[in-house]
Parts: structure tokens; C-alpha cells; sequence
């Protein structure tokens, strides 16, 4: 099944909006072209880690390659590449995106042309790939393919007469997506002889061959034994292994320009490896790295620390090995009074956050604490020195204050105009700026809005998904920092500061979410033995008051004829909650208190 | 000090709140039961010779809704194959509208000394809605065929609706009852059981409605001179349960019958809650045992002091020390430290303050390894 000539080799990925039926067409590629009997398929093959089925979206990037005989005889070699598909991911989609010479844009039928879809595709444009458009969802009643075809044509100027309509569930014209593969997707261009450039879009750690990257040979080759180093790093290694994906590592010989596949070369530091760096030869390195490498910018910080505080190095351990899979994500040793020794952890969003708590729990076994998320400010002191500030315990008294900046974003929202009312307004109660409203067609309006990236990273997108019965969508780029009345919201527990809880927040806000701060802790914290107060503070004073109060009663119930084992597994299992407590001074706080900001009501 | 506590796992019907071994569809195999029963008494006999039995307690169910055939049978059983006190204490649980005067004749004349009446609400819709099989006449009738004798009656606080006017009749009754010792409980609703449905509608009274009742209840109880001597127990002076103050002292004890359960030797273990594999068991000459563990080192510790502290006195350090050979103040000073504001220690021994005696399982639980 080797490849004869670069002719017959396409790369390319799959633009979707989530839900819009990615996964589900990938599985049907693969199906279709015999990649997987259909009786060994779980559902969703690229989908791998647990997180990502049970939330129905991608995060890691998976390839998968293919071989395919076309209706004109010929046998071509498909590498699909799949992107994430959530706004936290955009620069891995950009990545994955590079590897490419074409990509497959989703619409569905039933929904049409959604804001993700159309920010992926341009992303897609810009990178210069041929769009395949398939319109998707044909066996629901409720799809209108005539449509979704016009409104191709009309948002975003292809042609969507000739676009496949296929039911991706149901198996339906899937021939016809790969026969559009053939014909619209060019092959890779690339020079054998040429130095090698391999763009690294991914990477993920195993523990017998090192870091796996994942790459794209744009020039050159590589096999086994070769020495290679990347732009961005400074050590050199010896290529141990090289293949293909099917979906999982088949080793091959040698991987030419044109061709997606891994290398392995015993890469122990995940620091050596940057997803978007390109890799070359020692002997022979290229003159320039492949353009595009961005650092990533995480957006969203928290703190997350070891429950047990001697889990303390696993960890670091569990971070750095997340770390191999995750160019994003960021950390660094952090200390809290409250919460001990920890580390600070850049994320480019809440999901991703989310993701990374979940991982640590599931796949490392370690109970953690995760404070409150918060951006990045800037804050200029009387002296005139600037500090960046993401951690609210940081920041600075008052008194040293000269002004403070906050992040901002430029927000595209796409909705149908009956629920331009409802964004305005949630815009509005999250300190957002109008800018712009365009009408698209009679049937979808785009809303542009300047709002704070801290009241984005909390509610935003559930807040307008809720408003507008999930109609609106949107995405958002950082547009910079601007002058805010920006304060530390402090909460006290039983009279202790505890800085785990504290938020920067406007100062506008600082009451209602003092307020329902407070509330929410007096729900998750547990009756002890005594009356705790909680408090929110501003600059030393208290603007909103709760109490939990003392426990009253726990063993009255009847310990009968001697049953002691019964009563001892009682005790047993009333300890075990207490250690997922957290012990703060005399009090004991459940770890979930620490994400109360993200569970009050948004219109705080 | 030790005891025999004895299981009789039939009533005449459940009411809503039990979770206990009892079962009113079984009467049916009360003969090979109490045949079982006889012969499990017979069969320890052999390894609990030269233990002189203070209490023996004969629990359910309900005892007294058997023929007391039965009851003179198993309490002569004990008799003939294990020593008792002279001053044994044997207590026998009735309930109103299963007894006649036949029974309290033949109870007191096998050498039944304490009677424990399951009265537990004074108003009749309450105990209606529990599923008792009695009214308040009822209990004023046993009470009277019981007349004189050394009597306990059981209170529930916690039920659907009660107010404290409802505690404070049901204590006045068991007192007009002749009440020598009142085991006040706080209703906890078991899964599995009808009352588990009415607490997760959100019909029984909050944490602390049931609270501000068991307070009101403590206090009336002591206006009335029974004094609290553990967390749910309170007597006259001179009429604490022994065979409960033995659980709480971490006395020996053997059980027979259905979900019996035993402390011998350092050994602890529970019959099957189920008739029909105890009764199997026992015909094989097998033991019924479906769990037994050995405490060992520390844990025989942390036992004495979980159940000693259910205690209003507490205990004493030179307890303490006769039974493990330790100095508690030494080995626990950080534990104790951690507790001190919940505790009173005095140069002689611990307890907990009175004001925690229903929160300290909390306490306890510091105690813990």
C-alpha cells in the first residue's frame, strides 16, 4: 500500500460546529474505507479520551490514515487530522490546520451555518486549504439541504450546489465525500531533497518510546537512526522510530514531504518539544523554521493544589505529563496560606481548566483543590512600577495603587434577531461596550461587543446559550487591556482571610458578588461544631454577612443490641468526608467551596 | 460485667420506621426458631464457661407478641447452661396490646426483673401513621398488668408533625406509666423503610427542629427527675439499664438469635439477619456467623473511648489504664488538645461537655487513628 507519488496523497481535516456530526463522519471514512470493521467500532473512534465521549467534543488531536480506491481507479492516501472543536482550542486548530491542504467543512442541515463553523473555516481560508463543503443531517425531517446549500454560497462564497448530502449516522452518500476528497483537495507539494521541515501540530507522552510528536513533512525526509533538532529547542536526538496512524502507531521505514505521521526519538523533557515548532536535521537543517509558530497565551488562571498536601510531587508529576500532550497549558510552584504549596496554571480557557481538572482527578488519582479562575491584569503602582497580576492574593493594597488595567475581547456573537434584546441586555450586565451589529440575512445578525475577558471566562457562554435557547454562538479574540476600577473582593471564615477565595473583581460587582459569594459558601460548607461566620470583604470592610451555623445533633440515632461494627463503619465513613476537607484555621471547607464563583447566578 | 442479649425477630406488624430483624409474615417458624435458638444457647455454653452473667436482655421484634413458652423456654435454656448473678438484671421488651396477664405472670415468674414498653408517641393518629399496632389506652392497660414493676419506656422524638406539646404528653404518660427509665431516641429514617420516603419528601421536622425537641425533651425529663446518663438514655436514680451501660462500658456480651451480634474476648461478630440461613446453620450444628472481625492493638482504644464517651461521666483514666495498660492523657494529649473546648478533663478522667453530647460523633472522630 505504499505510496507511489505524492499525486495520490491528500491531507486534510474536518471544520465543524460542535454537535454538527464530526466524529460521526470520521467514523464513517474510516468505516467506509475499511480502516475498522464495523463490528470492532466503538462509537466515535477518534474521540479517545473518556473526557472527550462523554462530553461529545474533541480535544486531542487524533490522525487517522486511510487508503482509499477512487472511482477512477486509482488508490490515494488520505491522512484526516481532526481539529478541536471549542473556542478554547483555536490555536491547535490552527495547527492542526498547517498539516493540511484541505479540509472538510460540516454544516448541518437542520441548523445551517453556525458562528464556530464559520470562525474554523476562515481559520481554514486563511491557511490557504481547499474547503469541501458537505451538508450533513439529511435523514432528519427537519433538514433543509436546499438551504443550508444557498446559505454556503451566500456566508461564505463557495459553491454549495455540488456540496455532498450525507447522513453521517446513517451512511448515507459517504462515497460521495471521499470522491470530492480526490477531486477538490490538492496533493501535498514538498521536495524529497530538500532539508527536512517537519511541523509538529501534536504531541503526546508514552512511557516506552518518549514523546510521540505528531507531524507533518513539509520538506525533506526522516527515518530511524537520523539526528534531528528542533528551531525552538536547543537539544539534538536520535530519530528512534518514525510511521503512520491507523489510528494507531504503525512504524514505517521513512515518512517523505507531503506525508502526516510520528516521530519518536527518546525525547524525555516535554520542555524540548513546542507544538507548532519545526523539526529539521542536524546534518543538513533547514534555513528557516516553517512560519506560524505562536507561543500560547493562556487566558485563564487558577491555582490548584494537592488535597493532601504530601500529593504535593505527584502533581507535578501529573502537570508535566499533561504538559507533554498540552502545549497550552501552563504552571508554575505557587504557595497560599490557606491552601499550602501548589501550582499557578495558565489555561487558554474554563473548558480547558475543566479538562485538566478532570484529568488529574481521573488519570493521576489525586484529589485537588482548584481556586477560583481569574485573567491576567495589569496594575500600576504609585512608583510606577507595573505588575501582571493573575493571582487575586497578589495584588497589590490599595494605597499602591495608581490604576489598574484589565483584559478585554472583541466578542462576535451570530444570532437569529428575535434575541438581539436578551444578548444586549446579558452584554450589558457584564460591563460590555456595543461596537456593532450587522444583519448577515433576514435570518442572522452579528452582534459585536468590546467585553472584560473576566466576566467572559465565568458564565458568558452558558449565559447566552441559556438566553437565547441555544441559537446564539460566539467566538472571541483579546483586543487588549483598558483602564478599570478594579478591586479584591476578600472572604473571611470565622474571621480568617482565606486567600484561596479571593477575586479581583469591578468594583461595581463587588457587592452583588460578595453577596452571593457568601450565600453560596454557607451552602457547600458543612455545620461544625461551632457558628462560623463568613464575610466579604472590600479593602477591610465587610459588605455582606453569612452564617453557617453550629451543628446540632449527629448521634442520637439508636445503637441497637450491641451492633458496634455498624456504628464504628458510621464513624469510618463520616471521616472519610472529612478528609476530603479541606482545614482552614479551625474551619473545614469541602473543596468544591473553592469553585463557588463559577456556580452563582450570572447576573452578578 | 457481662451479658446475653437474646433476638426474637418476629412482630405483628412493622412499623414504618424499622429496620431491625423482624419479620410478621415468618410466626410460622417460631417452633424451629426458638428449636435453633435453644440449641445455640446450648452450644456456646462450652467456650463461656466461668463467666458469671450480670444482664440478660431479650430484644426483637417484639418478645412479648410470642407465646411466652417461648421466652421461658429460651430464659431457661440460659439458666441451665450459663452462670448468672444473683442480682441478674433481665429485661424483657413488650409492647402495649401484646400482653395479657397470663404473660406478665409467666415473665416474672422465670425471673423477667425490667420490662421495656415501646410506647413512643402518646398522640394516637402519630402512632397510627407509625403503623403501631396500639393507642394510648392500650399502653395505659400494659403499663397497669405491669404495675410495680422496674419499667423502661421508649420515646421517639423526631416525628412527622410533633411539637413540643406532643413530647411533653408522651413523657408525662410514661411517667403516669410508671416510668423508671425513659430511652428517648431521635427518629433516623433508614433506606428501605416506609419513613425513608416521608423524609425525602421533606415531611419529618429539620435537623434542628428535632434538635430544639430532644432539648426540650432533655430538660422536661430532668424537671421530672430522670437524669441523663448517655446520649439517649435517662433514669431515676438507681435504675440505669445494665445491660446498655455494659455496650457503652465495652463489657462482653453473647447474642443469640438472628442478627445477634457478640463481644467475646476481643472478638466481635453477628449473626445472619435471615431466619431461614441462621436456622440452616444452627440444624448443621454450624455457627451463623456472617461477619466477625478481632480488634486489635489501638482500635480496642478508640473503641473504649467511642463508647465510653457516649456516657454522660465519661470514664477515668485509671479505667483506662487497667484495661490497656496505657496513660491515656499521655498517649492522646494531641488528640485531646484538639478537642478541649467540646470536653471536660479533670485530674481523674474525660467526658464530654454536656452541651456536645449529641455532636460527638464529630468529636470522636478525632480520636480515629
Amino acid at each position: 500500500m505504499a505510496i507511489k507519488t505524492k499525486e495520490n496523497l491528500r491531507n486534510f481535516c474536518i471544520v465543524a460546529h460542535i454537535d454538527h456530526g464530526k466524529s460521526t463522519l470520521a467514523d464513517r471514512l474510516m468505516e467506509y474505507t475499511g480502516q475498522v470493521a464495523e463490528r470492532d467500532m466503538e462509537d466515535q473512534l477518534l474521540d479517545s479520551m473518556d473526557l472527550e465521549k462523554e462530553r461529545g467534543i474533541t480535544i486531542k488531536l487524533t490522525p487517522v490514515r486511510m487508503a482509499y480506491k477512487a472511482k477512477d481507479g486509482n488508490e490515494y492516501i488520505f491522512n484526516l487530522i481532526d481539529t478541536p472543536g471549542h473556542v478554547d482550542f483555536t490555536y491547535e486548530v490552527s495547527r492542526s490546520l498547517a498539516a493540511c491542504e484541505g479540509a472538510i467543512l460540516i454544516v448541518d442541515a437542520t441548523q445551517g451555518i453556525e458562528a464556530q463553523t464559520l470562525a474554523n473555516c476562515y481559520l481554514a481560508l486563511d491557511n490557504n486549504l481547499e474547503i469541501v463543503p458537505v451538508i450533513n443531517k439529511i435523514d432528519l425531517a427537519s433538514a433543509r439541504p436546499d438551504e443550508t446549500a444557498q446559505e454556503i454560497e451566500d456566508v461564505i462564497g463557495l459553491d454549495g450546489s455540488d456540496a455532498p448530502r450525507v447522513s453521517a449516522k446513517n451512511g448515507i452518500n459517504i462515497d460521495q465525500v471521499l470522491e470530492k476528497i480526490v477531486e477538490l483537495v490538492p496533493p501535498p507539494k514538498g521536495d524529497d531533497d530538500a532539508p527536512l521541515k517537519a511541523l509538529i501540530f501534536d504531541s503526546y507522552y508514552d512511557n516506552f518510546k518518549g514523546v510521540i510528536c505528531f507531524v507533518r513533512i513539509v520538506d525533506g525526509t526522516v527515518s530511524a537512526g537520523m539526528k534531528i533538532k528542533t528551531f525552538m529547542g536547543e537539544k539534538q536526538f536520535d530519530v528512534t522510530e518514525v510511521g503512520t496512524f491507523n489510528p494507531g502507531l504503525i512504524p514505517k521505514k521513512t515518512l517523505s514531504a507531503g506525508e502526516v505521521g510520528y516521530i519518536a526519538a527518546s525525547i524525555k523533557s516535554i520542555e524540548d518539544i513546542a507544538v507548532g515548532d519545526t523539526i529539521t536535521t542536524t546534518t543538513n537543517p533547514a534555513p528557516q523554521p516553517l512560519p506560524g509558530y505562536k507561543k500560547v497565551q493562556p487566558v485563564v488562571f487558577s491555582g490548584i493544589y494537592p488535597l493532601d498536601g504530601s500529593k504535593f510531587n505527584d502533581l507535578k508529576e501529573a502537570l508535566l505529563k499533561l504538559k507533554l500532550n498540552d502545549a497550552s497549558l501552563t504552571f508554575e510552584p505557587d504557595n497560599s496560606a490557606a491552601l499550602g504549596f501548589g501550582f499557578r496554571c495558565g489555561f487558554l480557557g474554563l473548558l480547558h481548566m475543566e479538562i485538566i481538572q478532570e484529568r488529574i482527578e481521573r488519570e493521576f488519582d489525586i484529589d485537588i483543590i482548584t481556586t477560583a479562575p481569574s485573567v491576567s491584569y495589569h496594575v500600576f503602582k504609585t512608583d510606577g512600577e507595573m505588575l501582571i497580576v493573575d493571582n487575586p492574593s497578589k495584588f497589590p493594597d490599595v494605597s499602591y495603587i495608581d490604576y489598574a488595567e484589565e483584559p478585554v475581547i472583541t466578542a462576535n456573537i451570530f444570532t437569529p434577531p428575535e434575541y438581539v434584546g436578551a444578548i444586549m441586555e446579558l452584554c450589558q450586565e457584564k460591563r460590555g461596550t456595543f461596537t456593532d451589529m450587522t444583519y448577515l440575512d433576514s435570518k442572522r445578525v452579528r452582534l459585536n461587543y468590546t467585553l472584560p475577558l473576566n466576566e467572559i471566562i465565568f458564565d458568558f457562554f452558558d449565559g447566552l446559550k441559556s438566553r437565547t435557547r441555544g441559537y446564539a454562538s460566539f467566538d472571541y479574540e483579546l483586543s487588549g487591556y483598558v483602564k478599570s476600577n478594579l478591586v479584591k473582593l476578600d472572604m473571611l471564615l470565622n474571621g480568617d482571610l482565606c486567600d484561596a477565595l479571593s477575586l479581583i473583581v469591578h468594583k461595581d460587582k463587588a457587592y452583588p458578588r460578595g453577596r452571593a459569594l457568601a450565600e453560596r459558601l454557607k451552602d457547600v460548607i458543612p455545620r461544625q461544631l461551632f457558628e462560623i461566620p463568613i464575610q466579604a470583604a472590600v479593602g477591610g470592610k465587610v459588605i455582606a454577612r453569612e452564617t453557617v451555623k453550629a451543628m446540632r445533633k449527629d448521634v442520637l440515632a439508636k445503637c441497637y443490641g450491641g451492633d458496634i461494627t455498624r456504628k464504628k463503619k458510621l464513624l469510618e465513613k463520616q471521616k472519610e468526608g472529612k478528609k476530603k476537607m479541606r482545614q482552614l484555621g479551625s474551619v473545614e471547607i469541602p473543596s468544591e467551596a473553592f469553585m463557588s464563583i463559577l456556580k452563582i447566578d450570572s447576573s452578578t | 460485667m457481662s451479658g446475653i442479649y437474646v433476638h426474637i425477630p418476629f412482630c405483628k406488624s412493622k412499623c414504618t420506621y424499622c429496620d431491625f430483624a423482624s419479620y410478621p409474615k415468618e410466626i410460622g417458624k417460631a417452633d424451629l426458631y426458638f428449636a435453633c435458638l435453644y440449641k445455640e444457647i446450648k452450644s456456646r455454653a462450652e467456650s463461656l464457661k466461668g463467666y458469671v452473667f450480670d444482664t440478660v436482655y431479650f430484644g426483637g421484634g417484639t418478645p412479648s407478641f410470642v407465646h411466652e413458652k417461648y421466652i421461658i423456654g429460651a430464659l431457661r435454656q440460659i439458666k441451665n447452661f450459663y452462670t448468672l448473678s444473683d442480682d441478674c438484671e433481665i429485661t424483657l421488651e413488650v409492647n402495649p396490646g401484646t400482653l395479657s396477664a397470663e404473660k406478665v405472670k409467666a415473665y416474672k415468674k422465670i425471673g423477667v426483673n425490667r420490662f421495656s414498653v415501646g410506647l413512643q408517641s402518646a398522640d394516637d393518629g402519630m402512632l397510627k401513621r407509625l403503623n403501631r399496632i396500639h393507642n394510648r389506652q392500650d399502653f395505659l392497660l400494659a403499663t397497669d398488668l405491669l404495675k410495680g414493676e422496674n419499667l423502661s419506656v421508649d420515646v421517639m422524638i423526631g416525628l412527622e408533625n410533633q411539637t413540643e406539646n406532643d413530647v411533653k404528653a408522651t413523657i408525662d404518660l410514661a411517667e403516669q406509666g410508671g416510668a423508671k427509665h425513659i430511652s428517648c431516641y431521635a427518629l433516623k429514617p433508614e433506606e428501605g423503610t416506609p419513613m425513608f420516603g416521608k423524609y425525602l419528601n421533606g415531611d419529618l421536622p429539620s435537623e434542628d427542629e428535632t434538635a430544639d425537641l430532644y432539648d426540650f425533651a432533655r430538660k422536661y425529663l430532668e424537671e421530672k427527675g430522670y437524669h441523663r446518663y448517655e446520649v439517649s438514655n435517662f433514669a431515676k436514680d438507681g435504675f440505669k439499664s445494665r445491660h446498655n451501660l455494659n455496650y457503652w462500658n465495652r463489657g462482653e456480651y453473647v447474642g443469640f438469635g438472628v442478627a445477634a451480634s457478640s463481644f467475646i474476648g476481643e472478638r466481635r461478630f453477628t449473626n445472619t439477619e435471615k431466619i431461614d440461613e441462621y436456622t440452616a446453620c444452627i440444624l448443621r450444628g454450624r455457627v451463623a456467623e456472617i461477619f466477625t472481625e478481632n480488634i486489635e492493638g489501638d482500635e480496642r482504644e478508640f473503641e473504649f473511648i467511642m463508647l465510653n464517651l457516649r456516657k454522660d461521666e465519661g470514664f477515668t483514666f485509671s479505667e483506662f489504664t487497667k484495661r490497656f495498660n496505657v496513660d491515656f492523657t499521655e498517649k492522646y494529649k494531641e488528640k485531646i488538645k484538639r478537642v478541649q473546648k467540646y470536653i471536660d478533663v479533670t485530674s481523674e478522667g474525660i467526658k464530654i461537655k454536656p452541651e456536645y453530647i449529641y455532636v460527638q460523633n464529630t468529636i470522636i472522630i478525632y480520636f480515629m487513628d
